[in-house]
């Protein structure tokens, strides 16, 4: 039992979720943020597997309360560092409603990587916004698509893999979700997932469209833009192959 | 309760001030080219810029980085440039030790970023210790100086909701704007809804106020629109009651209005247009004024204020406002960089924060780290910025030199140097246009034609003209000659089928003979056929539940109409064209009727609405009467005789049926004797009296200077355009026509002239025109460049030889007009021939994709008003607008004063309109046309819901993002000797205010002298023009 809570402070679980969100608030480097949020939640994974405990009844309703108090949050906050952080958690945990259905070891380690991996691009993301005005906070430099097109660009499609949209990954990892659970957690997940969708288009609307107050005209280059491109795309042909054979 | 008269004049005219620097809008069926800031023009250029900056949110000049651009493509005179720097540096204090003036120029030349406004924290002494790379020294930052700054923002006359938007990020400001658009999209709408707003003819707010007591969405949003509303019943005790209660002192109360109005300035130039349209239509029925929509608006901002203050506990009252500031300074501080947009990137979130927080102690926490931040961030900010200029100068040392007070009399000189700088770069640009049409005129005395012309053309003093009448002149033996595009002739005209009256001269004049246009023939069969499939298909897309069948059944010929549009637009068109009928040949009614003429067509409409009226309501055929019953019957609705008609005697009518039937005659066809005698009124305005012909033709050939040498052809040329799905085509034809295409002018003038009695009038005036001298009426399509001749069957037999080389004349000028403008257009046509450009042209006018059919007026830069020798050798590329003038049969001055009191002022409307446009687009311009979309069928909004979008789009005035029309103000040249021009000029005192207020640049070029006198800072100098040189030399005149 001991080991299980231990694996719900890195499959985040409300208040030990505190922790990770606290961790990515005070690491300042972006890389490191991303490197956190891609091996936290392996680690509760793996911590899972040693565990070798049945998982008790009480943690699916707990992680879908964790999940969905974390959705409704992200629509408060507009620091894109904090964002990722706050949706990583969100889907994450609900790893446990897997775990709990007896899902095996790659699929956990799978669905974690795929709640992961977009959070952990958009506090990449954060970075260059952060150089180019400070900071990554929507609202405060909008109407970046008219000038930073390719910025733009990334950020909307990496909001849209993270909010779990098809056909990235995260949306396969979902439906797997509400296979395993009743019909009230199912409710549950897909309106926290109707929530994911409202956040990111606030979180874009600040961004991407609204009041424009520019002060740097300088785009990322080709070579980032095809970075991130390339990475959503074998994101994507990653989470068809092995989610497909999965369904 | 109801306000006393006074009272209520009182705030009307309150408003009614308060709206005057808003600019008219025109409805979009007539796009009238108009200064944004006309409200304005009785103050200074500068001045006007900076007032409309303040209440329309708008740039006044072109950023720098885009002059920088002109300056390295040789747009710009640096010499002029460094002048403009020298003459602002002589008002400035000295530094010592800096060379100021290499400084500026180095800021104006080499640097893109503005240094900015000046810092709201940090000063002189920071900023040098961040230049020294020091700590910056202790200061403590008081409550008081924190609450200053918020008060700045809260300038008397702010509305309250915008103050609170800005203090508590709520977004009243926009949902109330959002409700007013969706309030005035109801009541102006002119047919483009199926179903109408009830009780539009009671007015404005009338009508909004019966709707809106009943409006449940507003009721569950919690405005509680009724309690306001029960206040008073006319708007402007409405207006007076929620002053009252916002607690806006009435001192105040103009300020207010304007913010009020200037925030939808599209809207409220509709409303302000409308009020005065008394001949628009939609007005005489469903009236509206300013003070009705700023009633309607401040009843919304007020329940919405109420709204927020009932569930958010925030202050709905000025007062409340003022003691939450006084008492909280901090945190309103803090507020208004967190909502106010002046926050600092990386403290944002904290500041949210502890703004969100229950309790004050963490706005406490957070107040000194956050100023010492901000203020460290702004005082490193400048000292970069300062450093980034002084290496780019070569003075890296001298700036780290100055002293704390040397460097706060720099930081200032800076901050009001950037203030002033976009007149520095347009007095720049000005010059150097200015300089290049000055060299190329040619001041010498023109020599006198051997023989008369082939032909004369008088075209419109429109830009577009220039490059046609140039090829022209090169082609063939052709004379051309510019006059504003209502040939002088302010003419109200009812076109063919058409009920109203269409004004057809500048908007500034009022005309008051109407021309009526009358059909020879036509074929009412086919007419009727097409006009009814038109009819059906409109009503099944515009009814409730059609459309839904419509799809599924005839779906598909509006896909066959789509891609025809979109694949061969050309070739589509053709083809649809040759589905209409074509328009009948017409006369136009020009002479003034006598009594028995009016009464003779009063009789013979009344007697087609008696047949009319049989044929509908009795089902008879028009072979089964006779004119004997007609007449009868006519006489008898007119009440000239007693019932009983022969009429009811051979049909079997009886008693009652009769007078059923005359009753719908008096009352549903208007064949009653009141409506006849308005009719007679009406009669009485249509045409010209002789006197009237003659004066109107005899002005129209004095001013331009044509009154000998007359050609067997005189072309009258009108302009217009033709474009597909395109809501500012308007915007393209003649602004002397009040944005409708010319040909009218042209067919009345051409008639005018072609009269014997006319031409026996003129010859007592001096101007004999010979026998063999035709005017004939023509049409310039500026989209296609192509010039079609009109009225053709009116041309004598002794002309029709000559016919076919004046339309090869005219078709070679169209294909070379059409290849010069097409690469501009379309840069991949570079070097296409003539005849492919000009089917490219051709494409554009029908093509219903294309965003910009033609350039319109974009890069007009100035307007020669002289004699056509003046310019006749250069190639103005379509830039200038030509006025054809000969002082020499002037010497009153009059015509000018005519022609500087239209042309002139029309042109400058016009050469406004591109600059606003061009130097903010978004705010004085219409945005890109790619979002627009038709309001009510008078305006465009962006997307669904926003601002009637005033001025140009994007597409008209930008290339690629960045300026296509050069703005420049209108640099207009007068050939006339000195003395003259300026009296004429002093002699129209709109004229004189905008030459001496610097909304027009005035050069008088005097022929006699061969001196140019331009007027400058307030001025006239004389620059001496060489022949062969380009020397320059000013001397300072006495103003």
């Amino acid at each position: 039992m001991t080991l299980l809570l231990i694996a719900s402070l890195f499959l985040p679980l409300f208040p030990l979720s505190i922790v990770l969100n606290g961790a990515l608030t005070t690491l300042r480097h972006p890389a490191a943020r991303g490197a956190v949020l891609l091996l936290w939640p392996q680690l509760g994974i793996g911590l899972l597997q040693i565990a070798q405990h049945a998982i008790p009844p009480y943690f699916v309703p707990w992680a879908l309360l964790t999940s969905g108090l974390y959705a409704l949050r992200l629509l408060t906050v507009r620091d894109m560092g904090r964002w990722a952080g706050f949706l990583a958690t969100s889907g994450l945990a609900l790893t446990w409603a897997l775990a709990a259905a007896g899902a095996d070891r790659v699929d956990l380690h799978l669905f974690a990587f795929w709640f992961s991996l977009p959070p952990a691009l958009m506090a990449l993301l954060a970075y260059p916004l952060t150089r180019r005005f400070g900071a990554a906070y929507a609202g405060l430099q909008g109407g970046l698509i008219g000038h930073l097109p390719r910025l733009s660009g990334v950020l909307a499609v990496t909001a849209l893999a993270a909010v779990a949209t098809p056909p990235f990954p995260g949306f396969f990892g979902l439906l797997h979700v509400l296979q395993v659970l009743d019909w009230v957690g199912a409710v549950a997940v897909l309106a926290i997932w109707l929530i994911w969708g409202w956040a990111a288009t606030k979180l874009m609307q600040g961004f991407i469209f609204g009041a424009e107050r520019m002060e740097s005209d300088a785009d990322i280059g080709r070579a980032s833009t095809l970075a991130f491109a390339g990475m959503l795309g074998v994101f994507i042909a990653a989470g068809l192959y092995s989610t497909g054979g999965g369904l | 309760m109801s306000l006393e008269l006074g009272r209520r004049l009182n705030i009307r005219a309150t408003v009614h001030v308060a709206g005057e620097p808003i600019p008219f809008f025109w409805p979009m069926r007539t796009f009238i080219h108009h200064n944004p800031l006309y409200g304005l023009e009785h103050l200074p250029f500068e001045q006007a810029v900076s007032e409309g900056e303040r209440l329309f949110h708008a740039r006044g000049f072109l950023p720098r980085p885009i002059q920088q651009g002109y300056l390295a493509s040789g747009k710009i005179d640096l010499v002029a440039l460094e002048d403009q720097v020298e003459r602002f540096l002589a008002a400035q204090p000295d530094i010592a030790g800096l060379d100021q003036r290499r400084l500026l120029m180095t800021l104006l030349t080499e640097i893109e970023k503005p240094i900015g406004v000046p810092p709201s924290l940090a000063d002189a002494a920071d900023v040098h210790a961040a230049l020294a790379g020091f700590a910056l020294p202790a200061r403590k930052i008081d409550d008081a100086a924190l609450a200053a700054q918020v008060g700045a923002d809260m300038p008397p006359g702010r509305p309250l909701y915008a103050i609170v938007d800005m203090l508590f990020g709520t977004e009243i400001g926009a949902t109330l704007d959002e409700l007013v658009i969706k309030s005035c999209l109801d009541f102006f709408d002119e047919g483009q809804s199926v179903w109408q707003m009830p009780g539009r003819e009671k007015g404005l707010f009338a009508a909004w106020t019966a709707v809106a007591q009943r409006n449940l969405r507003l009721f569950i949003r919690g405005l509680h629109i009724k309690r306001i509303l029960a206040a008073d019943n006319t708007p402007e005790g409405i207006i007076s009651h929620v002053m009252e209660a916002l607690g806006v002192p009435e001192d105040d109360w103009k300020n207010h209005f304007a913010c009020e109005l200037t925030r939808l300035h599209g809207w409220a130039g509709f409303i302000r247009w409308r009020a005065g349209a008394k001949h628009y239509h939609w007005s005489r029925h469903y009236p509206a004024d300013l003070v009705d929509y700023l009633a309607i608006r401040l009843v919304l901002g007020l329940a919405l204020l109420r709204e927020h203050a009932q569930r958010k506990g925030l202050p709905d009252t000025l007062t409340g406002l003022a003691r939450f500031v006084e008492a909280h300074p901090a945190e309103a501080y803090l507020r208004r960089e967190f909502h106010g947009g002046h926050v600092l990137p990386e403290m944002a979130h904290a500041v949210e924060d502890a703004i969100a927080a229950p309790r004050g102690s963490r706005i406490a926490r957070l107040l000194p780290q956050y100023l010492a931040r901000k203020r460290e961030h702004e005082a490193k900010g400048l000292a970069a910025a300062l450093r980034r200029l002084a290496d780019k100068a070569g003075m890296t040392n001298a700036i780290q030199r100055l002293g704390p007070e040397d460097l706060a009399r720099l930081m200032s000189t800076l901050a009001r140097f950037e203030q002033a700088e976009g007149r520095m770069w347009l007095g720049a640009l000005e010059a150097r246009t200015m300089d290049r049409l000055l060299q190329g005129m040619d001041l010498s005395q023109p020599v006198q034609r051997e023989k008369r012309p082939f032909a004369q053309l008088m075209f419109c003093i429109d830009v577009r003209s220039e490059r046609i009448r140039r090829h022209l002149e090169k082609i063939g033996d052709c004379q051309t000659f510019g006059i504003a595009g209502f040939f002088g002739i302010p003419v109200s005209f009812i076109g063919l089928e058409k009920g109203s009256e269409t004004h057809l001269c500048p908007v500034v004049a009022s005309p008051k003979n109407v021309v009526l246009e009358l059909a020879i023939a036509r074929s009412v069969d086919e007419q009727a056929f097409v006009s009814s499939l038109e009819q059906v298909l409109h009503e099944l897309k515009a009814s409730v539940l059609s459309p839904f069948i419509t799809v599924e059944a005839i779906g598909l010929l509006f896909g066959f109409d789509m891609f025809g549009k979109s694949l061969a637009p050309l070739a589509y068109s053709r083809w649809r064209q040759r589905l209409h009928p074509n328009k009948s040949d017409s006369r136009l009614l020009l002479d003034k009727l006598s009594r028995e003429q009016a009464d003779s067509i009063i009789r013979s409409l009344q007697r087609a609405l008696i047949v009319k009226a049989i044929v509908r309501e009795l089902g008879l055929q028009r072979e089964a009467i006779t004119d004997g019953m007609i007449r009868e019957l006519r006489e008898t609705a007119l009440g000239n005789r007693e019932s009983s008609t022969e009429f009811a005697r051979h049909f079997n009518l009886d008693t009652r049926a009769e007078s059923t039937f005359i009753a719908r005659l008096r009352t549903v066809y208007r064949i009653d004797r009141g409506y006849a005698q308005m009719q007679m009124e009406r009669l009485g305005r249509i045409g010209f009296t002789l006197d009237e012909q003659l004066n109107f033709v005899g002005t129209a050939l004095r001013s331009i200077g044509l009154i000998e040498g007359f050609s067997r052809f005189v072309l009258l040329v009108g302009h217009g355009s033709t474009s597909e799905n395109n809501p500012y085509e308007s915007a393209l034809d003649c602004g002397a026509c009040g944005g409708n295409h010319g040909i009218v002018n042209a067919r009345v003038l051409a008639q005018i002239a072609n009269k014997s009695a006319v031409r026996e009038g003129l010859r007592g005036q001096g101007i004999d025109i010979p026998d063999d001298t035709w005017f004939v009426p023509a049409f310039h399509n500026t989209t296609t460049d192509r010039i079609q001749l009109h009225d053709m069957d009116l041309l004598p037999p002794s002309h029709l030889v000559y016919v076919d080389r004046l339309s090869s004349n005219l078709q070679s000028a169209t294909r070379l007009s059409a290849a010069e403008r097409m690469p501009t257009l379309e840069p991949e046509s570079d070097g296409v021939d003539p005849a492919k450009a000009y089917r490219t042209a051709q494409r554009n006018a029908s093509d219903w994709s294309q965003v910009r059919p033609e350039w319109g007026l974009s890069r007009n830069a100035g307007c020669v008003i002289g004699r056509r020798h003046l310019t006749e050798q250069m190639n103005l590329e379509g830039r200038v607008f030509l006025q054809s003038y000969d002082y020499r049969l002037d010497p009153k001055g009059r015509l000018l004063e005519n022609i500087l009191s239209g042309a002139l002022v029309v042109g400058q409307w016009i050469n406004m309109e591109h600059y606003f446009s061009t130097v903010d687009n978004e705010h004085y311009g219409s945005g890109s046309k790619v979002y627009h979309n038709v309001a009510g069928r008078f305006g465009v909004m962006t997307g669904n819901l926003s601002d009637l979008r005033t001025g140009l789009p994007a597409q008209t005035v930008l290339k690629n993002g960045v300026p296509y029309h050069e703005p420049m103000r209108l640099l207009t040249f007068i050939d006339a000797p000195f003395d003259l021009a300026r009296r004429a000029i002093e002699g129209v005192v709109k004229v004189k205010n905008l030459v001496y207020n610097g909304w027009v640049r005035m050069a008088i070029v005097d022929p006699e002298t061969g001196i140019c006198h331009l007027y400058e800072d307030g001025g006239w100098r004389q620059h001496v023009m060489g022949t062969d040189s380009t020397s320059e030399e000013f001397k300072e005149l006495a103003a």
